[in-house]
């Protein structure tokens, strides 16, 4: 199971790199949304391995409520956006 | 989204997130999802619900064989199609429709018009002639 | 048995998400990482979700609840993303159009 933890934290340093690396706004909100899913994925991982099931609650209530807040921040960028143009 | 997704919605969170299902629990569980607030009960017909309820059981097996297609052979064309929405869909059960796109991994919808199209976005092997 | 099938489950999960993910590193259009990364973090934590339920059944209800949560939320996410990606340009420019979420 720590292997597959540290394969899970090589699979999450992609969006991070991507995320620093690229200018456009739209590829570091996808870049977001990857790091936002992985980490609470991780988090359950992390809870079986300890066998302790509080921290799996953390992680499921994240999963459930955490990417309202991205979907919130990219209708704001895109008003934004819109506002600057016209 | 009303009607059914709403309430099907509200219990299936109760009872995953309480694990209890004495008596108690299903009466409280009843209650507030009855009491809530709601909008408007525009509710559609039920046999289309059930239809596209059972499409989304479907959607899941067929969302990995897409993942695998797509794995084995590279898609490198993108398209984007326009498609009629299915006729007599309330805002929930277009809800749904959008989901059931979106989720299969080698269609997305972009955009729902209101005169009744979405947009989706494909990607292929190859260009179509 | 189950301890194999659970491996299964994680490993074919850990594959999707480096497949998806890969892609984010290129040069290509928005739309079409969308596109990997509905398989990486929809399907492929989908499996790995999956593969921990067979370790630990008895938290059934939360995994469920996961599972049901990562499905719903991620598709939407797509579909606000792509929403908002693209411009736009057709007929009925300048109308608000709904969706829900």
């Amino acid at each position: 199971m720590t292997l597959v933890l540290i394969a899970m934290i090589g699979a999450l340093l992609i969006p991070m790199v991507e995320a620093l690396q690229d200018e456009d706004i739209w590829q570091r909100m996808l870049a977001f949304a990857s790091i936002a899913t992985k980490t609470s994925v991780m988090i359950l991982v992390i809870a079986v391995l300890q066998d302790d099931w509080m921290i799996g609650v953390v992680g499921v209530l994240i999963l459930s409520v955490g990417n309202a807040a991205l979907m919130l921040l990219a209708h704001i960028i895109k008003r934004v956006d819109d506002a600057m143009e016209g | 989204m009303t009607g059914y997704l709403n309430i099907i919605l509200r219990l299936t969170i109760w009872f995953l997130l309480t694990a209890d299902l004495s008596w108690a629990n299903i009466v409280i569980g009843v209650g507030v999802t009855i009491l809530l607030p709601r909008g408007v009960t525009n509710v559609g017909l039920l046999k289309d619900w059930l239809r596209t309820l059972g499409e989304v059981l479907v959607a899941i097996p067929q969302a990995y064989k897409e993942a695998f297609e797509i794995m084995l052979y590279p898609h490198r064309e993108e398209t984007v199609v326009l498609e009629r929405v299915k006729p007599r869909r309330t805002p929930s059960l277009i809800f749904l429709d959008i989901f059931l796109i979106t989720f299969t991994p080698k269609t997305i919808v972009q955009r729902y018009h209101n005169q009744g199209w979405y947009e989706v976005h494909y990607i292929q092997r190859r260009e179509t002639p | 048995m189950i301890n194999i099938l659970s491996y299964t489950c994680i490993i074919l999960g850990l594959v999707f998400w480096y497949w998806g993910t890969w892609p984010l590193l290129g040069r290509r259009s928005v739309l079409y990482k969308l596109h990997g990364l509905s398989v990486a973090d929809t399907l492929g934590s989908m499996a790995i979700v999956v593969g921990l339920l067979l370790r630990i059944p008895h938290e059934w209800p939360l995994l469920v609840l996961a599972l049901i949560s990562l499905a719903i939320w991620n598709t939407v996410l797509g579909y606000v993303l792509a929403y908002c990606v693209t411009d736009d340009v057709t007929h009925d420019a300048g109308q608000e159009v709904s969706h829900g979420g």
